[in-house]
């Protein structure tokens, strides 16, 4: 995985939050973003966002990290 | 069923739309029609025709010719049919000895001055001079020939497309009128008075020269020899004709296509068409040429590497060689490491296969259409919105409007005989405001000039938006009964707090747009307030980091003001291809199915399942820019491209060529060697619209056939090479003709439910939804209620793209097309078009210009921050200082080497229309250009030793 695929997922996580924005709070708009992605995101997309900023600061916005963890609880809802 | 060739019925004048009925009668038979016909039109419903020559049901009566003279009972003189109208109780005589006699005597005196050459006249047994004579029993000219006359006047052949040959002339003036009322254009006049008057394109000048734009409307209407397409000067009258849809752009013009055998001799509009109602444009109406070009690749070829040969080989060997190695390559990098992309020129049911066979039969969601680099914004905007991924009206439906808005779209340029209809309706006095960095055409036109030009600075349509919808609410303008009654309150009030906001009032915005706040104000006031308000949208829109936002405040400004849901008003995407709508509906993207169902829905999963026989994966696939950033991490190995020609279209050119040489498998079916099909290892010969069956969708959701005119050149139709390499990987596919598909797309899409192809035959065409409830089709949607139910006021936050001028980029370049060619010029550079537009040229303000010590015609170097390009200057104030502008319709000039990667927050369509760069003066190509051309250079040789190899064997 090169470093440019994963900065051009934390851009465009990072702009869909940053879109979200006047949506409601902070955690409203967090909990949007992450459906955004489960709807749109391919699951290697989403796969590699969660794995990469599990535990590191790869550059995600504060409300594209509480998305990154809403996406990981639905996506861990959907295996269980 | 073989249809012979005959004109298409005229009726004289154009139909009344009244409600009223009204009784005469005409040569003693009981006439009805509504009130307002003309006595001319009344007899040709009822089957008698009356003689003329002046007089076209595609124009108003105008009573020059005075051939179509009648006795009315009771009134003195004979009255001209075509210039009086019916009126109750009224007795005409259409017939008689006296009117007879005057008919042949006006008759006489036009024969007097016209060469008499009919057995060697282009329009022989076309002609309704010569009908008109013969119908008369015109025998003799008691004049002669000797006196002053017109015989020898020169003709003018400069047009590509058609001659005006002036001795051929009645100076009825058809052609003036349509230019007029047709088209819009006012090229031509009758220059001078009685003897000397003559049809003079804008200041007798040739016509190539002249302000014509080769609409063909001239020669449509023209009822002599004097305007004649060069193709039937050529081949002749045709014999037969198939009616059909434009393969260009959304507009989705119906066309008779006229045949003498498998060669098209003419395209003429169909006047039945309802996108287009007799219209055309130059691309549609002459630059059919393509289908036959030289250029066509007509044999399956092959491959091992981009350096190596093609070998023409059979379909059989091509489409098995293309299985082996798609199978191969999922068995080591997956299933996921293959995809697809399907074209918005070809057909609904070919891009139903596409998705079909990625979905079934490479058994993932790897699928994405073109409609990602232009319209997924509007998919995304309006679903969310209002509930369906879909312009909300008719054409038709602009004649009731009372204020237009044009934002990001140059219909006059991109979407003509869409244009030509809108400038009609603001000739009649609609109001106009034209929301575009340029001046394009419709801000002054002959007989148009907009009320409003607001020119946004590229980048900020979302800012100027947000602040139309602040000035309607806080004068409070707004349709406050409509809102209450039709849209979600609470999420309106969440957003009315916003968008209240003082950061978003047109003072404080007039900073980051660049549009006054004075004229922002007045505008906003002109929308809200003039009655009907119908907003029409293009790229310019969509194109953005903020695409979706911008989409979605457009529709936020309709449902704000009450202007959804009835004629003359709504939310109307134009669409760049024929076929965009259609694609999106086909479950081309990869995170639903056909009708705009979400992959992860069970239910709608289980549908298809139990039609298709397998299980689908309930994960979205990858989005075109995701195709290619895995190929470039060494994921995606296998592409099947159809239709489409990414290597040219898609933004940041160098990105793409290094994700296309990192496939192992790229399998392309296209009519030519696209710039894209040079990376290819499989070639797959595709067929043009002529050559086979199937439907389009327009942007008014409109459904229209697609006929075969001609048998494929390759032998197979692209839905055939689908289905036989969908066979080839197991994904058995059984259908002998699309209707078949249709109704495979008809049981498993609601919206479509009603559609097969023997209710097109019906009715000529279908607006969807069509089903149980609309069996008809829905030409207005969201009369009653949103398909979402109740409208959604969806907030549009401006967040700024990251791609801003500074001191070492400090221009703005902005991407668009012009009339003459479509796209990526594939077909139309391969036409005569390419007189008007023989390269792509860099527009720049005079001011700009000066700085950098450019002159018109001088070689500029243009650099962004991804790579930099060389195209010549044209210096005009129809940019702004600050903005450059180019069209992207040739591969050498690279337009996407220097656009970004940039792209729509919630799609991923590309930023094509906000570009930082910087202009130079300079002499030589750059060097991007002189690797495609050295590149183009190998793969043509490549290409001409295949068919060297074949012609040897």
């Amino acid at each position: 995985m090169s470093a440019s695929k994963l900065d051009r997922l934390v851009k465009m996580m990072n702009q869909i939050a940053l879109n979200m924005s006047a949506n409601g709070t902070d955690k409203m708009v967090a909990d949007q973003v992450a459906q955004h992605l489960e709807k749109f995101w391919s699951p290697p997309m989403k796969n590699l966002i969660t794995e990469q900023a599990a535990g590191a600061d790869i550059g995600l916005t504060p409300i594209a990290q509480l998305a990154v963890k809403n996406l990981l609880v639905m996506q861990e809802a959907k295996r269980a | 069923m073989l249809e012979f060739y005959e004109p298409q019925a005229d009726y004289g004048t154009p139909e009344s739309t009244s409600t009223e009925l009204v009784t005469l009668s005409i040569d003693g038979v009981e006439v009805t029609v509504p009130a307002g016909t003309s006595v001319m039109r009344a007899a040709a419903e009822s089957g008698v025709k009356v003689p003329r020559l002046c007089a076209t049901d595609q124009l108003k009566s105008f009573g020059s010719c005075r051939v179509c003279l009648v006795e009315i009972e009771g009134r003195r003189g004979f009255p001209a049919s075509c210039t009086t109208n019916v009126e109750a109780g009224m007795e005409v005589r259409t017939q008689s000895d006296e009117i007879a006699k005057l008919r042949r005597n006006v008759m006489e005196l036009y024969i007097s001055d016209h060469p008499l050459d009919c057995l060697t006249c282009p329009t022989n047994g076309d002609c309704e001079l010569q009908d008109t004579a013969g119908e008369l029993g015109l025998r003799s000219v008691r004049y002669g020939f000797e006196g002053e006359n017109h015989l020898q006047a020169e003709k003018d052949e400069s047009n590509p497309y058609f001659t005006f040959d002036a001795s051929k002339c009645i100076v009825c003036s058809r052609c003036v009128r349509a230019c007029e009322e047709v088209q819009g254009t006012f090229a031509l006049t009758i220059d001078g008075r009685g003897f000397e008057s003559k049809v003079s394109a804008s200041q007798a000048e040739d016509f190539m020269d002249s302000e014509c734009v080769s609409c063909g409307a001239c020669v449509n209407a023209c009822p002599t020899a004097t305007l004649t397409e060069k193709s039937i000067i050529e081949a002749g009258k045709p014999e037969h004709a198939v009616t059909t849809t434009c393969a260009y752009c959304g507009v989705g013009c119906s066309f008779k296509a006229e045949m003498k055998g498998n060669q098209v001799v003419r395209m003429t509009p169909y006047k039945d068409g309802k996108a287009n109602e007799g219209h055309a444009c130059v691309k549609g109406r002459f630059a059919f040429g393509y289908a036959t070009h030289k250029d066509r690749i007509t044999v399956p070829m092959i491959r091992d590497s981009i350096d190596d040969p093609w070998k023409e080989v059979s379909w059989e060997e091509a489409v098995s060689y293309t299985a082996k190695r798609f199978k191969a390559i999922q068995a080591e990098y997956g299933r996921t490491s293959i995809g697809a992309i399907s074209s918005s020129r070809c057909t609904n049911e070919e891009v139903y296969l596409v998705q079909k066979m990625v979905r079934a039969g490479f058994g993932n969601n790897n699928v994405d259409t073109c409609a990602r680099v232009c319209h997924s914004p509007t998919g995304f905007g309006l679903k969310t919105t209002l509930g369906e991924s879909a312009g909300t009206q008719t054409f038709a439906s602009v004649a009731d409007a009372d204020v237009v808005v044009v934002m990001g779209a140059n219909p006059t340029e991109a979407h003509p005989v869409f244009g030509s209809r809108l400038k009609r309706r603001l000739r009649e006095g609609a109001k106009l405001i034209v929301i575009d960095p340029r001046k394009i055409e419709l801000v002054s036109a002959p007989h148009i000039k907009a009320d409003h030009h607001l020119p946004v600075r590229p980048g900020t349509n979302v800012v100027v938006l947000n602040a139309l919808a602040h000035v309607i609410v806080s004068e409070g303008l707004e349709d406050r009964a409509y809102i209450e009654q039709r849209c979600d309150m609470p999420e309106f009030e969440q957003w009315l707090a916003f968008i209240k906001d003082e950061r978003h009032s047109p003072e404080n915005t007039e900073q980051f747009s660049g549009v006054p706040a004075a004229d922002l104000r007045a505008a906003a006031r002109l929308y809200a307030t003039a009655g009907n308000g119908a907003i029409f949208y293009g790229l310019g829109v969509t194109e953005h980091s903020q695409g979706s936002t911008a989409v979605m405040g457009i529709a936020n400004l309709a449902m704000l003001t009450g202007n959804i849901g009835r004629d003359g008003v709504g939310v109307n995407p134009l669409r760049g291809q024929n076929n965009v709508q259609g694609s999106c509906d086909m479950g081309s993207f990869p995170h639903e199915l056909p009708g705009y169902r979400h992959i992860s829905d069970g239910a709608t999963r289980a549908l298809f399942e139990g039609e298709w026989g397998v299980s689908l994966d309930s994960e979205p696939g990858l989005r075109i820019p995701n195709m290619f950033d895995a190929a470039i991490e060494g994921e995606f190995k296998g592409l099947y491209c159809q239709g489409e020609d990414i290597a040219q279209s898609d933004p940041n050119t160098q990105h793409v060529e290094a994700a296309l040489r990192a496939i192992d498998c790229l399998v392309v079916q296209d009519i030519f060697l696209n710039e894209t099909a040079k990376f290819a290892h499989v070639f797959l010969p595709g067929a043009s619209f002529l050559e086979k069956d199937g439907t389009f969708t327009n942007a008014e959701r409109r459904i229209s056939r697609v006929r075969k005119a001609m048998p494929p050149l390759s032998g197979k139709a692209d839905w055939e090479g689908t289905m036989a390499l969908a066979n080839a990987l197991g994904c058995e596919m059984n259908y002998s003709h699309p209707s078949e598909i249709m109704d495979e797309i008809a049981r498993l899409t609601p919206t479509f439910n009603g559609v097969s192809y023997a209710k097109l035959e019906q009715q000529g065409s279908i607006q969807w939804p069509c089903n149980d409830n609309t069996p008809e089709g829905t030409p207005i949607m969201h009369i009653d209620e949103f398909v979402r139910g109740k409208g959604f006021f969806a907030m549009t936050e401006y967040v700024p793209t990251e791609e801003r001028a500074n001191r070492k980029f400090p221009l703005l370049l902005t991407t668009g097309r012009i009339l003459s060619q479509y796209n990526v010029g594939a077909q139309t550079r391969r036409t005569d078009n390419s007189s008007w537009h023989g390269e792509d040229l860099i527009e720049i303000h005079p001011h700009d210009a000066e700085e950098r010590g450019i002159n018109q015609g001088d070689w500029v170097g243009i650099n962004s921050r991804v790579g930099d390009t060389v195209l010549r200057a044209n210096i005009t104030e129809r940019v702004k200082p600050g903005v450059v502008y180019t069209t992207f319709h040739h591969p050498v000039s690279g337009a996407n080497v220097i656009t970004t990667d940039n792209s729509d927050w919630a799609t991923n369509c590309p930023e094509y229309k906000v570009t930082a760069v910087q202009l130079s003066k300079v002499t030589a190509p750059s060097n991007w250009q002189s690797r495609q051309q050295s590149f183009d250079k190998q793969q043509q040789g490549l290409l001409q030793k295949a068919q060297l190899q074949e012609a040897r064997n």
